[in-house]
């Protein structure tokens, strides 16, 4: 027996053809499992491959995913060193404990590492005005405290607020807009990045 | 029309080349796994916005992370672990975040089981993979077949790709098969969704 090509059966399948094609092919497949095999197969096929497209991400989001990199991997030619800083706690991996109920969102506290630097931060999301404060600190494994330094928020590439730390490496960011920063810390050592405020997730 | 040149780079090759400060590598990368990572949050029901969240989140986290996977073949199995916590995490503050306690104690229901999800994932990325590796007017003709959301008819695919009209449809049959055959050939010959 002949099989039906390729062609014959995705047009056959995708309603293409006479009524004559379509009745000679329907008795074709109802005689031959080969055939009717690769049918189901090509059907699952475009399926999934139909399927997939609904698993496109807004352009924006893509974009946004793709320019991360730019601020931390390309550093100005002769500027300060820049260094990833981990996330090494987040509450919002915590599970929450079992029966416990609450009102209004938590603050989120993160904690971030970046050789023998640790950042501290908490973000508290304000409902009434959709802004959020941020607060954190800067600490080392050393005895010292890291007082006045820069600390900036940026986002979109470019810096929002800046602040310094006080004589016990803390700093405030009160009251910024929802937005998605990088926290930047400048020691002497270098700039040590972070990815934390997320819109929506704190 | 013509893909991107790190389209035949691997994994780790892709990882190496981010490390050593290559913004096109980490495009190639985000673009490779782009639909792995959106596709588990859409499967777990969360609308576009919050998977959208989800999406960046792990984008940010495998920046974080990209030193520590640079050995695995594929980091595939690191995404699908790391993007259904962060769903989870996601679903549990939400849950945290409602008022009343029969909502708090109502169990996860995304489509099918954590596992399915993650599975079905990974097949999906199996199938992007062949098609990447299709010849390039083989993976246009395909990706403007079933994958544009368009959905452009024949013949503005056959202006795009330089083709007669008539010719599009034993092209798309050829490419389809190939398609198949490359897909039988990985293992992957058995119908996804019994």
């Amino acid at each position: 027996m002949r099989h039906l090509s390729v062609e014959n059966l995705l047009n056959y399948m995708e309603g293409h053809g006479t009524d004559v094609d379509k009745s000679t092919l329907e008795a074709h497949l109802a005689n031959c499992r080969e055939c009717l095999e690769l049918k189901q197969e090509f059907q699952v096929l475009i399926l999934q491959l139909r399927e997939d497209s609904a698993f496109e991400p807004p352009a924006e989001a893509l974009e946004w995913g793709v320019n991360l990199f730019q601020p931390v991997m390309q550093p100005e030619k002769g500027g300060p060193r820049k260094i990833i800083a981990s996330l090494v706690f987040d509450t919002f991996d915590q599970p929450m404990l079992a029966g416990v109920r609450r009102v209004g969102v938590p603050p989120r506290q993160l904690l971030f590492r970046a050789g023998d630097v640790d950042v501290d931060v908490k973000i508290e999301s304000m409902e009434a005005n959709d802004r959020i404060t941020l607060v954190g600190q800067v600490l080392s494994s050393a005895t010292k405290f890291f007082d006045n330094t820069p600390v900036k928020l940026e986002s979109h590439g470019i810096v929002r607020y800046r602040t310094r730390t006080n004589v016990v490496g803390e700093f405030s960011f009160d009251e910024v807009p929802k937005d998605t920063y990088h926290l930047s810390v400048d020691l002497p050592e270098g700039q040590i990045t972070l990815f934390c405020v997320h819109r929506g997730n704190s | 029309m013509k893909a991107s040149p790190y389209k035949n780079y691997s994994d780790p090759e892709l990882i190496a080349m981010c490390l050593r400060g290559e913004k096109r590598a980490w495009d190639a990368l985000i673009r490779r796994y782009k639909r792995f990572i959106f596709a588990i949050p859409i499967k777990f029901g969360f609308p576009e916005s919050d998977s959208s969240d989800v999406f960046q989140t792990i984008c940010v986290k495998l920046l974080e992370h990209l030193h520590e996977i640079k050995d695995d073949r594929k980091i595939s199995g690191w995404l699908a672990t790391t993007t259904t916590r962060q769903c989870l995490a996601m679903w549990n503050v939400k849950q945290r975040d409602s008022g009343t306690e029969e909502e708090v104690e109502e169990p996860l229901d995304p489509v099918g089981s954590l596992e399915d999800v993650k599975l079905l994932a990974e097949r999906h990325q199996l199938l992007r993979e062949a098609v990447e590796q299709l010849p390039d007017r083989c993976r246009s003709l395909i990706e403007m077949l079933y994958l544009d959301i368009t959905t452009p008819s024949y013949e503005e695919i056959a202006e795009r790709l330089g083709i007669p009209e008539p010719s599009v449809g034993p092209n798309r049959a050829r490419c389809l098969d190939k398609l198949r055959i490359m897909l039988r050939h990985r293992g992957i010959n058995t119908p996804w969704n019994k």
